[in-house]
Parts: C-alpha cells; sequence; structure tokens
C-alpha cells in the first residue's frame, strides 16, 4: 500500500498514461506535490503498449520508460494504480475535494520484488488483456516486463484460491485478506488526462471482425510488432501462419455517421503507415495494402513518412470497404469501391487490420457533480475557451491533458499536457490559503 | 584508474540484438581490463532495469559504468542519473551509442556491426577507466526570459511567464503585435473573431507589470548562454510621438500623405498611405510611418504636432537567463505564374481571399466584377512533387474550408469548388468538411503527379483537373475567383535564427531535440521554441506549443542559481608560456594572463568557459585539457578503436 | 560483404551539429562501411594535431573531421579554426610524409546525414584505393 500519510496535495492528476505522466512530472518540478492515479495495474496507458512510433521510428518503450522512471522517483509525486477516483467535489477557489478508491491487489506492494515464482505456481490460465488475449496469464500476474510498478497483482475473479502462490512467494507478501480502501484528498487543482477508448469493431459486423479468426485490429497488431511481443513474430491468430498479404482498413469507426462517429481520429492514417513500414522489415516479402479515403499526414515530417511508404512498395488504394468474408482457409475476401476506378472490385487477403479510432473516454463525467462537467457533440471534455486557454474544461480549476479534449497523436499529447500543466501551475500559485 | 567497471548492453527490445550479437558483445567486454560486471538487459531505460542497475551498481561496489544502447542524445541523462542514484558520480559514467551508430546503420551487415559494437563499447570502457568524478559548477542566473514574436504564441507564453512572477521581455518585430492572428475574421470552431482573440491577449499583456511589451524591435546580437543572455534590441522609431491622444490631427497627417503603397495587412489588395493604422482595433493603438514609404515631404507635419520625423533608432540590452522563440511563419508566396498567380488577375491567395471577404460589404467583388464561382486551389507550396516543400502545411484544408463556410454568412450565391489533394480536416475539424458538402461545395481531387491547372481562355478563367473522385475525368470549371490555399514556410527574414544558431529541420523550420521527448527545447541551451516556427500549427497547437515552452523557459530562469556542466578547460600552469592564442582563439573571452609565482599564465574563469575547446588546439605547448577529453581520454580511445582484440 | 576491405577511419564529430546527423543516418537506415568510428567532441575546432597524428600512427587509415560549419553553437570563427587545423596538421603530416589525403574535413549540418554518408564512402574508396596504389 502506497502510504499516504499526506492527503492533501497540490494537485491531483487523474490516469497514468503518457498525458498524466507528462503533466505530472512538470508540475512537480515545480515544487508542487502531485497525486497521480491510475485505474489500471501500471502507469504508462496506451503508449507503452505501442511498438514504434512515428516517424522517427523511436521504440516506444525507449520513449515511456524515461518519463515512467521519472515520474516514479520524484519526490513530489505520489502514484497510486489499480486506483478509481469516485467524486470530485469543488468546495471553492483552488479547493477540490476528492474520494478515490484503492482496489484490492492481494499483493503487499512494498514487499513484491517482482520474481515471478507466484506466475509459475499460479494453476489458473485466463487471456492476457494486455495482450489482446493474443496468449494466456495466470491469476496471479505481472501485467508485462516494463509495467510500473513491476509487481504482482491477483485476478480475484478469475482466482482459484487454491494458495499455491501464497507458498512460493518468497517474501510473504501474498495476502488474501486485502479489502479496497478508500481515501479522502484534499486537492488545489485537477488535471484530466484518462484518454481515449479504442473504437470497438463489433459494431460494425459487415468488417467480421469477431467471426472471422484473421480480421484484427491495429492495436492487436502493435503487440504483433512491439519489442516485447507474445510470439516473437507475425502471425495470423487464425491458423499461426506467417502472413504475406495484409490489409488494412482506414477510418474503422471514423468518419462514419452509420456508427455515429462523425470525425477523423487524427492518428490512424499514421500508425497504420508505420506498422505497414515496419511490417515490410519484419515480413520481407509480404504484400501491405492500406485502403483509405484520405490519407492525412499531416505533423512534422509526417508527409515524408507517407512518400517513404510508397516508395518502399506499400500499396495505397483510394477505397470504401463494403464487407469481409471468411474463405474456408481463412483468407478474407475484401469487397470494396475503387475510388481509381470508379467501380467495385474484389481483392484477397490472408490477414486484416482495422485501423479502430480514437473514441471519447467519458469516466470523468462520472467523477464530477452533474451539469459541472461538460462534453461535447463527440463526447470529449469541452473545452471552454478553446483558442485561449485550450486546455481549460468546463470547471474552473480542471485542466485538460492529452486526448481527453479530443483524438491527437502522442507529440500534440506531450504539449498539450506542458500546458495542462502550466495552466495547472499558474491555477495552484494563486491559492492564498493553504489548505 | 577504475577498476570495478560495470557494462551494460541494451538488446533495445530487437532494435540492437536484431543485428549485434549482444551475447558476444558482452562476453568480450567480461574480459576487458577493469571490466568487473558485464551483463545485456532488454530494455536499458526500463523502470525496472535501471532499479536492477542501481542495486547492481551497490551490491558490487562498481566504481565507474558504461551502457551501450541508443544515441547519448536520448539516453545518457538517464543513465548519469542511475549511476548517481546508486552513489556514484555521474562523471564516472560513458555512454556508448550502438544503435544510431551501430545497429541501425549497418543492418545490412551483422558481422560488422557485432565487431563495431565490440569496438565501441571497448573505447567507451578505455574512457571510463580514466573518469573522475567532478561537482557541477553554479552560475548566477538572470531572472528573466526574452520572448521573441509577439503573436499569439509569443503573447501567450509572455503571459504564463510573467503570472508565474518572471520578468518578461516581449519583443515584436512589427510595430504592431498579433502577428498572423490579427487578421482574420471569425476563427474555426468558435464564434470569436482572430481581432477578439489578439485584443483578449493583449490586454493581458498590457495589465501585468511584469511584461516589457517592444514592438518594433529586432534582436541585433546575442551573446552568452543559459542562465545569462545578454541580447541586443534594435528599435525602430514610429516617428509618431508614444503617446499620441491627438486622433484627430493624425487622422488629417494620414489623409494629407501623398504616398500610396500596398496594405500589408490586407496583403496587397488595398493602399496605405506612408503614415497608417494597421487597422481600427491596431495594437498598439498608435500610427507609425515607414520611412522607406515617405517622401520626407513634411505634409503630415504641417497638420499634426505628434509627428516627430527626428526620432531616432535606439538599442537596448536586455539581460535573460532564458530565450523563447515565437516569431512564427512566412505564407508561402507562389511563383509567378504558379496556376496563374499575377498571370491572370483573378487568381489570389487564400489571405488576400480573407481580407477580401473582411473588407467587402454587400456583394463580393474582384476588380469590379461580381464573383459567384469560387475556385480553391489546394496545397500550393506544400506536398509539392517538383519543389522543396515536401511537408502538408496542417492549417490550410480546416483554414480553407471555415472561409468558404463563412463566406455564405455574408455573401450569398457563391459557388464553392474544391481543388484538392485530398481533404485532411483532421480530428474535429472533419464536420466542417462534412457542412461544406452538406451545403453542396464541390469537391475534386487531384493526382500528386498531375495537378489542378489554371488557364485563361478567351477572357475566361478556368481550372481544369484530372478527376480522382470521377474516376480520372476531367473536368472543367469557370470560376470568377481563383484562391491559391498557400501553405506555411519558414520565415525568410531569419537572422534571429542565425544569430541564436538554432538548428533547422529537414522542412527547414527551427529544430526541436526531440519531438516526444523534448519537444520545445532546442540543441541550443536557454533557447525554447513555440508555435510555427517550429513547423504548420493551428492556433490551439500554437497555444499548446507557447505553454509548453515557457514551462521549460521557467525552468531556467526560476531560481537565481543554476548548475552548469562542469565541462571545462584547464590549463597546466607548468607547461603554459602564455602568448595569448588560446585568449585570442576563444569565443566568449574566458581567458585572460595572470600572474603565477613569476611568469605570466592563461587563466580561464570557469563560470564563463562553455567547454568548446577552440583554445585546445591553437597552444603551442600542449597546456591545455579539456575536461573529459583529456589527451589521455582521447588517445586511449583511439587506440582502442585501431586496434581489433 | 566482407568488412575487412574497408578503410579504417576515425570521424571526430561534434555533440550538437554533426552526430546528431551521423545518429540520423543510422535512423534512416543510411548504410555506410562499418568500420568508421566516431568521437564526438563538443565542437571541431576543439580537435588537436596531436590526437589526429596518434590515430595515423595506431593504424587509423584516415581521419575525418564532421564539422560544424556555419552552424556551430560556439560561434562564427568554427569553420576557419577547424581548417587551420586541418591545415597544420597536414603540413605536419607531409613532413611525416603521411599521405594529406587521409585528413578529410567537410561541415555536416545536423541533418546533413546523407551528405554524411555519401562523404564516408567516397573518403572510404579514396582511401582503399591509395592504400592499394602503394
Amino acid at each position: 500500500m502506497p502510504n499516504i500519510e499526506k492527503k492533501s496535495f497540490d494537485a491531483l492528476v487523474v490516469g497514468g498514461g503518457i498525458a498524466g505522466v507528462e503533466s505530472a512530472i512538470n508540475i512537480a518540478n515545480n515544487g508542487l506535490k502531485v497525486l497521480l492515479v491510475e485505474k489500471d495495474l501500471t502507469i504508462g496507458g496506451k503508449m507503452i503498449m505501442l511498438s514504434k512510433v512515428f516517424p522517427t521510428l523511436d521504440c516506444s518503450a525507449c520513449i515511456t520508460t524515461p518519463k515512467i522512471s521519472e515520474v516514479d522517483r520524484h519526490p513530489n509525486v505520489t502514484i497510486m494504480t489499480n486506483t478509481e477516483v469516485l467524486h470530485i467535489d469543488k468546495q471553492d477557489k483552488h479547493y477540490f475535494k476528492a474520494q478515490i478508491k484503492e482496489k484490492a491487489r492481494y499483493v503487499d506492494v512494498s514487499n513484491c520484488t517482482g520474481c515471478q515464482l507466484c506466475e509459475d505456481a499460479c494453476p489458473v490460465v485466463v487471456p492476457d488483456q494486455y495482450q489482446y488475449g493474443m496468449v494466456g496469464r495466470k491469476a496471479a500476474y505481472i501485467p508485462f516486463n516494463i509495467a510500473s510498478p513491476r509487481v504482482a497483482s491477483i485476478d480475484i475473479e478469475n482466482c482459484s484460491l487454491c494458495g499455491a502462490c501464497e507458498k512460493a512467494c518468497p517474501t510473504q507478501c501474498i495476502d488474501f485478506t486485502q479489502e479496497d480502501k478508500e481515501y479522502e484528498i484534499v486537492v488545489k487543482s485537477v488535471v484530466i488526462a484518462t484518454g481515449f477508448n479504442l473504437f470497438d469493431p463489433l459494431k460494425i459486423p459487415r468488417y467480421s471482425y469477431g467471426s472471422a479468426k484473421n480480421v484484427i485490429t491495429s492495436m492487436e497488431m502493435e503487440r504483433h510488432l512491439a519489442p516485447t511481443r507474445p510470439y516473437n513474430h507475425v502471425l495470423r491468430p487464425g491458423d499461426g501462419k506467417m502472413p504475406d498479404n495484409i490489409a488494412y482498413v482506414l477510418c474503422t469507426g471514423s468518419r462514419d455517421m452509420t456508427v455515429g462517429n462523425p470525425i477523423c481520429s487524427q492518428i490512424c492514417c499514421m500508425y497504420s503507415i508505420k506498422q505497414a513500414q515496419l511490417l515490410m522489415g519484419a515480413l520481407p516479402m509480404a504484400d501491405v495494402t492500406i485502403y483509405y479515403i484520405n490519407i492525412r499526414s499531416f505533423g512534422k515530417g509526417f508527409e515524408e513518412f507517407y512518400e517513404q511508404a510508397k516508395g518502399m512498395g506499400i500499396n495505397f488504394v483510394k477505397g470504401k470497404i463494403g464487407q469481409i468474408d471468411e474463405l474456408e482457409n481463412g483468407d478474407l475476401k475484401v469487397r470494396y469501391e475503387d475510388i481509381n476506378q470508379g467501380k467495385l472490385v474484389e481483392s484477397k487477403h490472408d490477414l486484416v487490420v482495422l485501423s479502430v479510432g480514437a473514441m471519447a473516454n467519458e469516466d470523468p463525467k462520472t467523477m464530477f457533480k452533474a451539469d459541472t462537467w461538460k462534453q461535447d457533440e463527440f463526447a470529449f471534455a469541452q473545452q471552454k475557451d478553446l483558442f485561449y486557454t485550450p486546455s481549460l474544461s468546463s470547471i474552473d480549476g480542471v485542466f485538460l491533458a492529452g486526448t481527453t479534449s479530443g483524438p491527437m497523436d502522442i507529440p500534440d499529447t506531450i504539449l498539450s499536457s506542458g500546458a495542462a500543466s502550466m495552466e495547472a501551475i499558474r491555477y495552484i500559485k494563486q491559492a492564498k490559503v493553504e489548505i | 584508474m577504475k577498476q570495478k567497471i560495470g557494462v551494460y548492453i541494451c538488446h533495445c527490445g530487437g532494435n540492437i540484438s536484431d543485428y549485434v550479437d549482444v551475447d558476444k558483445v558482452k562476453d568480450v567486454l567480461a574480459k576487458e581490463d577493469g571490466v568487473y560486471v558485464s551483463k545485456t538487459t532488454i530494455f536499458a531505460c526500463a523502470d525496472s532495469n535501471q532499479k536492477e542497475m542501481v542495486a547492481d551498481i551497490k551490491a558490487n561496489e562498481l566504481d565507474a559504468v558504461v551502457v551501450a544502447s541508443c544515441s547519448p542524445k536520448l539516453h545518457q541523462i538517464t543513465f548519469q542519473a542511475v549511476t548517481e542514484r546508486a552513489g556514484l558520480n555521474k562523471y564516472n559514467y560513458v555512454h556508448a551509442n550502438i544503435r544510431e551508430q551501430v545497429s541501425w546503420p549497418h543492418s545490412d551487415n551483422k558481422i560488422g556491426a557485432t565487431e563495431k559494437a565490440i569496438q565501441i563499447v571497448r573505447s567507451s570502457v578505455a574512457k571510463v577507466r580514466l573518469s573522475q568524478a567532478i561537482e557541477p559548477i553554479e552560475i548566477d542566473t538572470q531572472q528573466a526570459v526574452l520572448v521573441l514574436g509577439a503573436g499569439i504564441a509569443g503573447m501567450k507564453a509572455a503571459i504564463s511567464l510573467a503570472k508565474m512572477g518572471t520578468q518578461v521581455y516581449l519583443a515584436e518585430r512589427e510595430h504592431f503585435i498579433g502577428g498572423r492572428i490579427a487578421h482574420w475574421d471569425v476563427l474555426c470552431g468558435t464564434e470569436e473573431t482572430g481581432k477578439e482573440l489578439v485584443t483578449r491577449l493583449y490586454t493581458d499583456v498590457i495589465a501585468n507589470k511584469n511584461i516589457t511589451l517592444y514592438t518594433g524591435a529586432e534582436m541585433v546580437s546575442s551573446g552568452g548562454s543559459k542562465g545569462n543572455f545578454n541580447v541586443q534590441l534594435k528599435l525602430k522609431p514610429r516617428y509618431v510621438a508614444d503617446v499620441c491622444d491627438d486622433k484627430e490631427n493624425i487622422k488629417k497627417a494620414i489623409e494629407v500623405c501623398p504616398v500610396e503603397v500596398p496594405d500589408e495587412f490586407n496583403f496587397g489588395i488595398t493602399k496605405r498611405k506612408a503614415i497608417y493604422h494597421n487597422f481600427p482595433s491596431e495594437y498598439p493603438q498608435a500610427a507609425v510611418i515607414n520611412m522607406d514609404d515617405c517622401t520626407r515631404c513634411g505634409e503630415c507635419e504641417k497638420v499634426c504636432d505628434k509627428i516627430d520625423l527626428s526620432q531616432k533608432e535606439e538599442t537596448v540590452e536586455v539581460k535573460v537567463g532564458s530565450v523563447l522563440v515565437a516569431t512564427g511563419f512566412d505564407s508561402y508566396t507562389p511563383g509567378e505564374g504558379e496556376f496563374g498567380y499575377q498571370a491572370i488577375d483573378n487568381v489570389i491567395t487564400l489571405s488576400q481571399y480573407k481580407r477580401l471577404l473582411a473588407i467587402s460589404n454587400g456583394e463580393l467583388k474582384w476588380n469590379g466584377k461580381k464573383i459567384e464561382n469560387v475556385a480553391y486551389i489546394y496545397c500550393v507550396g506544400s506536398r509539392q512533387v517538383e519543389g522543396e516543400n515536401k511537408y502538408c502545411s496542417r492549417y490550410c484544408c480546416t483554414a480553407t474550408i471555415n472561409t468558404a463556410l463563412r463566406s455564405n454568412d455574408k455573401f450569398k450565391n457563391l459557388n464553392h469548388f474544391h481543388f484538392t489533394r485530398g481533404m485532411r480536416t483532421y480530428g474535429k475539424q472533419e464536420v466542417f468538411y462534412h457542412e461544406a458538402s452538406k451545403q453542396g461545395h464541390v469537391f475534386f481531387q487531384s493526382y500528386g503527379d498531375d495537378p489542378t491547372k489554371v488557364e485563361n481562355k478567351n477572357g475566361k478563367t478556368i481550372v481544369k483537373i484530372n478527376d480522382i473522385l470521377t474516376n480520372r475525368k476531367e473536368l472543367e470549371v469557370e470560376a470568377d475567383l481563383v484562391v491559391l490555399v498557400t501553405g506555411m514556410v519558414p520565415r525568410a527574414h531569419n537572422t534571429i535564427g542565425d544569430i541564436l544558431k538554432i538548428p533547422k529541420g529537414r522542412d527547414k523550420f527551427y529544430n526541436e531535440i526531440h519531438m516526444k521527448l523534448r519537444p520545445v527545447e532546442t540543441v541550443i541551451d536557454g533557447v525554447t521554441i513555440a508555435g510555427a516556427c517550429q513547423g504548420p500549427k493551428n492556433i490551439v497547437e500554437s497555444i499548446n506549443s507557447a505553454l509548453s515552452a515557457s514551462i521549460k523557459s521557467y525552468s531556467f530562469v526560476s531560481s537565481d542559481k543554476l548548475s552548469v556542466e562542469p565541462i571545462v578547460a584547464k590549463i597546466d600552469e607548468n607547461l603554459c608560456q602564455y602568448c595569448d592564442a588560446c585568449t585570442t582563439a576563444c569565443p566568449f573571452d574566458a581567458i585572460s594572463k595572470v600572474k603565477s609565482g613569476s611568469k605570466d599564465v592563461a587563466l580561464i574563469n570557469h563560470t564563463v568557459c562553455k567547454g568548446c575547446g577552440m583554445c585546445l588546439p591553437v597552444c603551442p605547448t600542449n597546456a591545455i585539457q579539456l575536461i573529459t577529453f583529456s589527451d589521455d581520454e582521447v588517445e586511449n580511445m583511439i587506440n582502442v578503436l585501431a586496434n581489433e582484440l | 560483404m566482407n568488412s575487412k576491405l574497408n578503410a579504417r577511419i576515425l570521424v571526430f564529430s561534434t555533440d550538437k551539429i554533426s552526430d546528431p546527423a551521423i545518429d540520423m543516418a543510422g535512423l534512416l537506415k543510411l548504410h555506410y562501411p562499418p568500420k568508421v568510428y566516431t568521437i564526438p567532441l563538443p565542437c571541431s575546432s576543439a580537435v588537436k594535431t596531436k590526437w589526429i597524428l596518434h590515430a595515423f600512427e595506431q593504424g587509423f587509415d584516415g581521419v575525418f573531421i564532421a564539422a560544424d560549419g556555419s552552424d556551430c553553437p560556439y560561434g562564427e570563427s568554427c569553420t576557419e579554426k577547424t581548417g587551420d587545423i586541418v591545415k597544420r596538421t597536414h603540413d605536419i603530416m607531409k613532413e611525416k610524409n603521411i599521405d594529406p589525403m587521409r585528413l578529410k574535413m567537410a561541415a555536416i549540418c545536423s541533418v546533413c546525414s546523407e551528405s554524411f554518408v555519401k562523404q564516408v564512402k567516397s573518403f572510404d574508396e579514396a582511401l582503399i584505393k591509395n592504400k592499394n596504389a602503394e
């Protein structure tokens, strides 16, 4: 258990992805005390799970981990993982009360060395959510190798209570008597960095996600390509065959009124081009086709990256996908409208990757009193003063970092987090009274 | 000599280990003189590994450390910190770059890459063996920031720094603040105009006592570095008294001025006088005389006693701890004949069109002719196939859509034809594209290598395209006005970048150290960048980057002391026969002549020395050594690199 | 490819300007001969003649100074100063009967990755040709 002697902080940062981490470091570097709350077992968010990042092809872990270790050992930052924010109530200017719940992990974090002996001992195997179910994990487990904190946790819902882990643990840190704990926190300012959700492709049945085994999402492909990848190779899930003809379906769930999301997700074109480039490296013989409506390579170095991909032989087809059907051998028949040819065409691929969009995470709505937290028409956080203070939410003193306010890529997320933290620091410094 | 050296070789999750046999490197290094521990790790930079390294260094009582991984620009600081947490001095750490300079460039040659990696790590061990503990040097810091450019990014940065209690000098080259945004009408996604946004920012700037605003101010030189910059600003006179409440007579003065030149504020579609206001609610609200245009006829002086042609150029010096550069962008100027620009009289740029919409009332006319069909040609000066500007200018698709939509609020019966290269209304901006389609705007898309053409046919302006969206059909539109959607290019007038030595990227905009890790810092310590001087950005993105830059600039000035790297030059007084070669070579005036016993010797001021090493090779007696680059260290590295095992 | 066929080249790069360009060559997967070793220094006008001669004594075929040129963060005089070093060293090399072509200098800006690769490749070829002619 983190020892929360001090229950008041200068800032509460909700969300331990790259936006929350960056914000927490910025605020803490100015001598202010920060509580960083993450609902997952580890901080790092989606970024830590990625393979490489566009357009530099740096490995994502290489960029995330220094920030994570910096925040982790920062004397001004207290991190609570596996913790939910229940309510944040604004009492007055520079004065918020927050109710948070630390869920039982059934492991004494301060004594766990991350030796993984409990994992070895545990007899229960369930799909590993961090690897999108591609492999299994135990009920006693460490999320992944570069998790932070890198400590075990017991998945109590799946645990058979056999006690094997308790016996195996060399530091006796497994504790089934642990209970959820609630805390009341007082802070002067709040930064919301709860990120985004990936679009659920089950909402588009004609793409056959879920029924056709070799239709996967782009996040699943990230895991295939990541240095910490489960199979150490790119294999299609249906039969373990190495794919040699891969298709990308851009705008899955974005710019699509039929699923109620008219906006562009801003990141999918680029991450798909990046994955395609990585696939050309991992599978030199493979053909990669990207089906797109418009390629939006608008950021610094992005257009050059797109041109580079074309030069590498990645096939870009301007076309709208109508239907994806599974064939007997597990291959996929893709029917699409080829805009260049102006007609309906069919093609075959042995793996289809759906480039799923970024949707609003509506978690903050439940944290604040009704009507104070406002959303825009796409359910992202409302930016009260878009141009003057883009990070200001509908509540004074509550600032928005990263994709809370809309889709954006990592460089924009870092800049938005810088802005949110600068505003939060200024707001905190205006507080006259110590709380 | 260090005798218990730890060597850690990173796989970088395959980035290194796919091409370099890291186990072999580890085994060879284990046998190297002084190496006590040699290990590999999947991710050296991962927090868990960092913790293990700290424990390892402590448990084995290591006295020096080498990590072989990516470029030192990414992680040298990370591992210096690891070394410090383990109780060692950070200068007992040496970083070996075996990714950017081994595994990646030699991915075609695994044997060669492995051999090279071994040599590089061995040479790093040779260097760290001689390493010594050094303490940082503390310098006094100027607790002030110079912000260059008073557009929205510069003003926002200045305001946020000033609110933190920092003294801010805000210098704008033009006589009026507001940069590019001051020109614009209603901004995309709100009901606020550019003018209103600029007014809000200016009001805050003026109200804040910590901000000193200079207009007509150009940076002419800069000395010093992080913590202590001395910057010279040249102030151009307005030739109109500073406090001028004589509005009526100024008006008369403008009336009587006989000179007419194109008005830059309206991008040349209207005329102004040599004495002029920018626009009705300009800031500062004071007229100015442009002496390049003025004929010195003296007519204005006769009607207004606030005119003061005797005003002289002044120079002010500001002392600051950090410089925040927010100098913005230039709009691309199409070449003569590019899409008919300057060749056909109804071809104008998007900026000109926006001003035309703002100043027109009743009917929209160009050269006296009523406008109905407007053709927009996208990506002019961006995504060039032939030209140098390969990049996308990011803001223009949305800006054009917004302009086209808003133009219908004011003028009915306009038909819009968009000749695109594929719309890039990213994110929420997509809804405006959707709205335009719904309102009947017509969209075409051209092939990259087959651009849209603008032709004059019998006095009619025809826009032709091979359209992707209609199966390569050749389509023609007769346009009353052709609007060239010009992108952003780096400032042509770029003395600031030259003076401060800010590196540029492939797109010629200023370059950050690292897009994700250090996006607003430059390799010049203490100099940060914000807004579109770094690359195309829209308003929100500029403001975010301005605030991010201000938080970094603040970190240089928040305390009155700053610690700097103790990598400085040292004089061996026994060898020195003071000849003044080093004093002359030093670009920072850090070396002076002093008496030592009976002879003259050179003395290096360590708080001024930047450790560039320019004095080293000029010394005839080899009396100067640069810390961490001593003869012994460099020559030992050479010995290893020259001789494989 | 047999890496033994390549000349051994020592590059003096600079922390802020040319070394980032060499890093970027790696990032862009531009290939060059592997026996090119860099020692990064703060500035190219810090290279001592003594070090260059030492490199030749120790068996380097060539020394390449990847100079800051006009981008040098320490001042305008860098190009001239680095040029002087090369000139002085060339004179000593002639005295010592070392072919002056074995020391080369070129300004490499912070994004001049392609130029760097071109330079070291042609230097490598020239050195091998020179060696074979001996």
